[in-house]
């Protein structure tokens, strides 16, 4: 022993005598695992401030004593001490384990250790991203990050998804998260076209979709398989850098590259097969037949409800040549002519089954100094809804190059080529849902053919429609689809270029010019005879978008002392976006079945332009001590194009300070409490107003009555213009500034049991004042709003993240991650008095979603049922005391109560449990959603219980006694009730209903009373909460030694199912719907077409 | 190199900044909307606009009310029943307003500054109408204040004039519009195709001017011989023949189409025509007219070439007229003057025939089916009363779809009305739009809760 001591001193001597002697050149390079190198990884020399980073391969050099002790570390690995020697050394390090240093990319894809951010976010990798074969990237965000909420608008393929991050801030501009893919801001807007309602209805963040075709918003179309992961950066503190675009959070996407370092080649491929199937539908009754009264009446009547005979009365005549139905006329069963009995046509046999096939390929190669990866995806998608179809091909190429030291390149371009055949949904005579759910159960929308595209379903010899309604009313869902094609057809080109110029240790350039340019090119015909357009139309709608995107950032980096460094960013960004929308409509067409916008008689041309610039500069400081304080402060400063000129400016301040307090030297190393932080943040941020808002135009005159088609100019060759019947900013000294938010935010992240348990807790509060939206105005200013600076949004929230791996054994692994969050936002105030604002819906004060003054943002408000308390839809109802009245003894019809507020769209929380078992090479995933709480409009229950086909209707003729209190309204529409004697009115309501008063459902009820469609809009409110079995999969990875000797580096295969199962008190469709598609006004459901639940089976392969 | 990029940075933010104004004013100027339109391409957007509100909403309202339409089904049907709210007249109210009003009101701005006096002229007339078919809809509106969002210090919150003040300012427009039209400098810019209704005749305008004047008379005159005379006065320097009827022609375009043309298209089977009361009425009386008026083979559903569902070619079709005032009309209204004013009524019975003949001529009926009409139906009583009773019966036939039938029938309970529902009686005025009460509060005249089809009657109604 004492010898080993002795040569070990005699060695530690003659080292340190070496040491002394000489400064020798280190080389080397740092490299992960695998032996890729790793960039910007810190070499320090231990005990001093002196140091280097690595380059991009991973090299270094760096003068020292040899012998010294070099620090290597590198964000997200575990650090590393060596001896410096003159050998070209290779340090690789290892993946830290625990997470603790994992790196996120942050603003202006600058990566931070995720223990340094004063600021919370959250990060979805890649794996997580390809789940449901959807190949929809924000769809598969769903549940899987705490206070992101994601909607997708329906089944449809090409459906559109909403986004949103906490609450909304803004009244009417947009409230979703930026998406930036490598650096570069992508558009993620709505550009659809409803011809029914005369304009471009969504290009901005106020879309109004009421009808027309499924919108898509352009954020899907990204390819989930060409992303590495996707960072949500949810608080202004964590996007301020950003500025205007990224006020509402941002969704930091980073692209799969290859990793230069590393030599060699290698191919990945997945290919799914998904089938989807209808999920919720509404209920439908099959007892009664079209007619009224209780009476039958035919197709050729065009009776639109279903109020008729009872089905089991009736009896087909057998005649074969009835063009309503195959098995002839409908008669009484007692009528001579009768033959076989009425059944019941299932009208959703409309449904089919969807099949998706996703299928990528992707070849990445290294080098040394560069590398490179190439990726193709495709996606076949054919809906339940017939003849619907979305077919989408991606092409990305990205590569980087180390061409020196000092310098390296870099740069990625995306193709993307889509087209979409979409369906007609919501407030439509086109749309599908709408056809369909009103079609009596006595009707055969399909005629008895099997294939959707035979015209023997929806056509009549003579070239008429044939419906259920004679050829009146809605369009049959089967003409819907086959005679009013939507085609949307996309190509689009988004990617950057990127250099770095590391002119120092401690000063680096970058420079980055990205872009994104598409061109959407939509058709939308109409047949002749179609009911929308009885002389058929053409609707051909061009939209370019094109927006380029400029960063130029200087990067310096100081170890100020020991323990203390010290990173500033200066730089400045411009921002153009310039999109131009053609429009061509051609009325009256020629001929039939020839859809082509040279068969119309009559066409006209429009277009849209908007231009946008912003410009700023901005610097970022980050400085760290010791690893355990970390502060962070922001500025930017940047104009607009939109506002006025002396107006224009933002300036976004930004500071966010972190505590690692598990680094004081008596918490480290604590068993239990593995990791500790405390932040707080505080951030302004803004919004600037809409292209155009400052001036009051005149434009093409074209008149609407809500009834009719209506009148467009040009008129018989003379022009028409109008001044602007929309907004106007002109005048009453209303000069535009800036729409602010502040944001405070704060939380602690805790590590438990060396990290098997991560708890992430983050409160936050914002409040937006000056908010930037049209007021309306009453329409005798002539004008129907003006945009204003007015009203303020607050909003509250936590967010929560529980990460536990419960069981770890070298063969069986379980984690289960938990992300809960709650946003509870206020509308502080809105224009000088006013206390409500119409965000979307139908308008009038009716079926609308509102920010009302001192509630939610996004409530529901429409008109109620009387209720003993007019103002207050808690207390009982009213209960008609008038004897003689149809609806003596039942609640008061027409919906004649006040207009209020009658629903509530916000989840009072949203949550999600993700389970993944993985024991050998099997591996068991699971996630289940919660929504609790949060309202629905169902006005397509509404709308078919007043036609008599909702299936509550078949409870017709049968006797009710209704709760409430008895009255009524006197002539100026206060609550009073009959005295004893049944003459005399008292004020206020009376007595409960007694239970003598015993009515009947009856036709009268459910057209009048007990619907939205003809009563009040309260009865169909529907807690649209669902806890939802999002996804269960079963991989099998074929075993390590297997793959390695049929030279694969994965083999895979996965089963999955999503959508398994929902239980929901909502009886509509899926309660996760939303009229409006991806807009501000979520909560309304009108015929909205259905979503699915779908199956599936993966292969992964890699070689 | 570092203060070279510096420089470069400098000399950047200077440039950026120099340019600042360009830069950024520029390119939020809106490439496809104009910033000033000239006299025409107003007057043209004007014309439509009230062509389309008063043959659409403002049509359909009256008919459902005077039981000129049944409401069959759906909003149609509603209303019939007058259920109806606030909300109901938030698509009337904008057209209205936004389409017709605002439009109008800088048509009436930009020619009186650019000295076009036949346009200063004309929108005054214009203004005039719409204004008296406003205010016998709805009693108090805004005007003076109205249509003035845009403008610097223009109200936000426009208050409501008096209905019976709101008559002497309709006077007032007319009497002015005539000034401009009689001035003999017409201005640079006359109209010509752009004007729908009289393609820029001025003596006619000046007619129609007279013809609204003496309709505000006759709204006055009941028991009121001097209202009586004033109206007979305007009809005097009023319509001399069918061809000066003041009516907007439609078009054989989908997209400039008749709006009652467009109503049975869009919304087959909400209303039918031939089991109304006033189609019952036409039959009580064998009126020729009947098939003139109606598709009876075709009613609800049905469609024929030009037209669909129940309302033939004569309103129905895609080119159909809006009616504002006609000929026909002003010979009823002459014929009622003549009972009130100078309690003549065999005089006045020769007006009445030839107010009858002049509307059937219109409409194509045969000469001899107009004779075995008029003597059957063209006796006047011996009573004013009773006279003006059976004029305002014929009147309110040869008005039909057009909503001084309403009024009409509001100003002397003729043709008899049974009330759809409840015990209000027939409705007797538009209600105030919701929108007005959500953004215009403190000036609606009336309480929400008392705003009825019933009450508050406008001024004349007594």
């Amino acid at each position: 022993m004492k010898r080993l001591y002795g040569l070990l001193s005699a060695l530690f001597i003659f080292s340190a005598q070496l040491t002394w002697a000489q400064n020798i050149d280190v080389r080397g390079r740092i490299t992960d695992a695998n032996g890729a190198g790793i960039p910007d990884a810190s070499v320090s020399i231990k005990g001093t401030k002196n140091g280097t980073k690595t380059a991009v391969d991973g090299s270094f050099k760096l003068n020292a004593r040899s012998g010294v002790t070099l620090i290597i570390s590198a964000i997200g690995f575990s650090s590393k001490e060596v001896i410096a020697s003159s050998d070209n050394i290779t340090i690789s390090l290892a993946l830290d384990a625990q997470g603790l240093n994992e790196v996120v990319v942050t603003a202006l894809g600058i990566k931070r250790e995720k223990r340094s951010l004063g600021y919370s976010t959250q990060t979805v990798g890649n794996d997580a991203l390809n789940k449901s074969g959807s190949g929809n990237p924000l769809s598969e965000l769903n549940g899987k990050v705490s206070g992101l909420t994601v909607i997708n608008s329906s089944g449809d393929p090409g459906g559109s998804t909403y986004i949103r991050l906490r609450g909304a801030t803004s009244i009417t501009g947009n409230n979703q998260p930026l998406m930036v893919v490598d650096g570069v801001p992508i558009d993620n807007t709505v550009n659809n076209y409803d011809p029914t309602s005369n304009g471009f209805q969504s290009s901005g963040a106020n879309a109004d979709l009421l009808g027309g075709a499924q919108p898509t918003n352009r954020g899907v179309d990204i390819n989930p398989d060409d992303i590495e992961s996707v960072t949500v950066l949810k608080g202004p503190a964590a996007t301020a850098l950003y500025g205007i675009q990224a006020s509402s959070g941002a969704l930091i996407i980073t692209t799969k590259k290859g990793k230069m370092g590393k030599r060699g080649t290698a191919v990945a491929f997945n290919s799914s097969v998904t089938i989807d199937k209808v999920s919720h539908l509404p209920g439908l009754q099959n007892t009664y037949s079209q007619g009224s009264g209780g009476t039958y009446q035919a197709p050729e009547t065009g009776s639109s409800t279903s109020w008729g005979a009872r089905i089991d009365t009736l009896a087909w005549d057998g005649s074969n040549a009835y063009a309503f139905d195959k098995n002839g006329h409908i008669v009484n069963k007692s009528n001579p002519s009768a033959k076989t009995p009425v059944t019941a046509y299932d009208r959703y046999k409309f449904f089919q089954t969807g099949v998706t096939y996703n299928n990528n390929v992707s070849l990445t190669g290294n080098t040394e100094k560069s590398s490179y990866r190439i990726g193709l995806g495709n996606i076949y998608q054919t809906g339940i809804i017939p003849l619907s179809k979305y077919v989408k091909t991606t092409f990305s190429l990205n590569g980087q190059s180390a061409i020196s030291d000092k310098f390296s390149i870099s740069g990625g371009v995306t193709y993307i080529n889509s087209t979409n055949d979409k369906t007609q949904q919501g407030s439509n005579l086109s749309g599908v849902m709408l056809g369909l759910t009103r079609t009596p159960p006595t009707f055969d929308n399909s005629n008895g053919v099997s294939k959707a595209s035979d015209p023997a379903s929806y056509l009549l010899a003579n070239g008429n429609q044939r419906n259920y309604r004679g050829g009146g009313g809605y369009d049959n869902p089967y003409w819907s689809v086959n005679k009013e094609p939507f085609n949307s057809k996309l190509d689009r080109i988004f990617g950057y270029g990127q250099a770095n110029y590391q002119l120092f240790d401690w000063i680096g350039f970058t420079y980055r010019l990205g872009g994104d340019v598409y061109f959407q090119g939509d058709k939308n015909a109409y047949d002749i005879n179609s009911r929308a357009f009885a002389s058929g139309a053409v609707y051909l709608t061009d939209y370019v978008n094109r927006q380029f995107n400029s960063d130029f950032t200087i990067n310096l980096k100081k170890q100020l002392t020991s323990k203390l460094s010290a990173a500033l960013i200066l730089g400045h960004n411009y921002f153009v976006l310039n999109q131009s929308n053609r429009f061509s409509s051609g009325t009256t067409l020629a001929l039939p079945n020839f859809l082509d916008i040279s068969n119309a008689s009559s066409i006209i041309s429009s277009e849209t332009e908007v231009r946008k610039r912003t410009m700023a500069f901005y610097g970022s400081l980050d400085l760290s001590y010791n690893s355990m304080l970390y502060l962070t402060i922001s500025g930017r400063r940047e104009e607009t194009s939109t506002l006025p000129v002396s107006n224009n400016v933002f300036y976004y301040p930004s500071a966010s300070l972190g505590w690692v307090f598990t680094e004081l030297p008596r918490l480290k190393n604590n068993s239990i409490l593995s990791f500790g932080k405390v932040r707080a943040s505080v951030a302004g941020t803004g919004k600037d107003a809409a292209p155009y808002s400052i001036t009051t135009p005149y434009s093409t005159a074209t008149f609407l009555d809500g009834f009719t088609g209506g009148i467009t100019f040009p008129i018989n060759g003379v022009p028409g213009y109008q001044i602007s019947s929309g907004i106007t900013t002109i005048g009453g000294g209303q000069v535009l500034k800036p729409e602010h938010t502040y944001s405070y935010e704060g939380g602690a992240d805790l590590g438990f049991l060396k990290n098997r348990i991560n708890l992430s807790v983050t409160a936050y509060y914002s409040k937006t004042t000056d908010d930037i939206y049209p007021i309306s105005l009453p329409y005798s200013t002539g004008f129907a709003g003006k945009v204003v600076n007015a009203g303020s949004i607050q909003n509250k929230g936590l967010e929560i993240t529980l990460n536990t791996t419960p069981v770890k054994t070298k063969d069986l692994q379980w984690d289960v991650n938990f992300n809960w969050s709650r946003n509870v936002s206020k509308v502080l105030s809105l224009y000088n008095g006013q206390n409500r604002f119409l965000i979307a819906g139908f308008g009038g004060g009716e079926a609308e979603i509102d920010a009302v003054v001192g509630q939610p943002y996004g409530v529901i408000y429409g008109n109620t049922t009387p209720h003993s308390d007019l103002n207050n839809i808690k207390s009982p109802l009213l209960i008609d005391d008038v004897k003689g009245d149809p609806n003596y003894g039942q609640p008061l019809a027409f919906g004649v109560g006040p207009n209020l507020v009658i629903g509530n769209t916000n989840p009072k929380w949203i949550g999600s449990v993700i389970s993944t078992l993985t024991w050998k090479e099997f591996t068991v995933g699971a996630q289940i959603d919660v929504k609790h709480g949060g309202d629905m409009w169902n006005g397509t229950r509404g709308a078919l219980a007043n036609k008599g086909t909702a299936i509550e209707t078949a409870n017709r003729g049968s006797n009710v006694v209704f709760n409430g209190l008895l009255g009524h309204l006197n002539n100026n529409g206060d609550v009073v009730h009959y005295d004893a004697d049944g003459t005399t009115e008292i004020a206020g309501p009376g007595l409960a209903n007694d239970p003598k008063n015993i009515t009947t459902y009856s036709q009268y009820y459910w057209q009048n009373i007990g619907s939205s469609f003809g009563g009040g809009q309260d009865f169909d409110i529907q807690d649209a909460g669902f806890t939802r079995i999002r996804q269960v999969s079963l991989t099998y990875q074929l075993p390590k030694v297997l793959i390695q000797k049929i030279h694969f580096t994965n083999l895979s295969l996965t089963i999955f199912a999503n959508n398994l199962h929902v239980w929901t008190k909502y009886d509509g469709v899926d309660p996760e719907t939303s009229l409006t598609g991806p807009a501000n006004a979520q909560g309304l459901d009108y015929f909205n077409n259905p979503g699915t639940k779908s199956y599936g089976v993966r292969l992964n392969l890699g070689f | 190199m570092k203060y070279k990029i510096l420089l470069i940075g400098i000399a950047a933010t200077v440039i950026f900044q120099s340019c600042k104004k360009t830069f950024f004013t520029d390119i939020n100027q809106n490439p496809n909307v104009v910033s000033s339109v000239t006299p025409p391409l107003l007057l043209s957007t004007t014309e439509a606009a009230l062509g389309y509100t008063l043959g659409g909403d403002f049509s359909r309202f009256s008919s459902y009310f005077d039981q000129q339409v049944f409401g069959k089904s759906q909003q149609s049907q509603t209303i019939y029943q007058y259920g109806v709210n606030a909300g109901t007249f938030d698509n009337l109210w904008p057209d209205l307003y936004t389409s017709v009003i605002e439009n109008n009101a800088t048509l009436m701005q930009i020619s009186d500054n650019g000295k076009y006096n036949i346009y200063s002229g004309i929108s005054r007339i214009l203004m005039a109408y719409t204004l008296q078919v406003a205010v016998d809809q709805f009693g108090k509106i805004p005007y003076s204040e109205a249509a003035k969002g845009n403008l610097a210090g223009g109200s936000l919150t426009p208050k409501y004039d008096d209905d019976k003040a709101l008559y002497d300012t309709i006077t007032g427009l007319i009497d002015k519009g005539i000034v401009f039209l009689n001035n003999t400098d017409a201005g640079a810019i006359t109209p010509g195709g752009d004007d729908v209704i009289y393609g820029g005749n001025a003596a006619l305008w000046i007619k129609f001017g007279h013809a609204i004047k003496a309709r505000l008379y006759i709204h006055q005159s009941k028991g009121n011989s001097t209202m009586a005379n004033n109206a007979l006065t305007e009809i005097a320097a009023s319509f001399t023949g069918t061809s000066d009827n003041a009516q907007y022609t439609w078009f054989s375009s989908e997209t400039a189409a008749n709006p009652w043309y467009q109503f049975n298209r869009d919304r087959p089977g909400y209303v039918t025509f031939t089991n109304s009361p006033f189609s019952d009425l036409l039959t009580s009386l064998a009126d020729p007219r009947y098939n003139i008026f109606f598709d009876k083979a075709n009613d609800g559903l049905g469609q024929n070439k030009n037209h669909y569902g129940g309302l033939a070619e004569y309103y129905g079709a895609i080119d159909a007229p809006t009616e504002f005032i006609t000929y026909d009309e002003l010979l009823f209204m002459k014929a009622e003057a003549t009972v009130t004013g100078k309690n003549d009524i065999p005089s006045a019975q020769t007006i009445y025939q030839n107010a009858i003949r002049t509307n059937m001529q219109k409409l194509g009926v045969s000469s001899t089916d107009i004779s075995t009409y008029i003597s059957a139906n063209g006796t006047l009583p011996a009573t004013n009363a009773a006279a003006i009773s059976k004029i305002a019966s014929q009147e309110f036939i040869a008005l039909f779809l057009n909503p001084e039938a309403w009024t009409t029938w509001r100003r002397t309970n003729s043709p008899s009305l049974t009330p759809v529902s409840g015990t209000n009686g027939v409705p007797r005025r538009l209600e105030y739009p919701q929108s007005e009460y959500s953004y215009n509060t403190a000036n609606v005249p009336v309480p929400a809760n008392n705003n009825t089809l019933f009450t508050p009657k406008i001024f004349w109604d007594n």
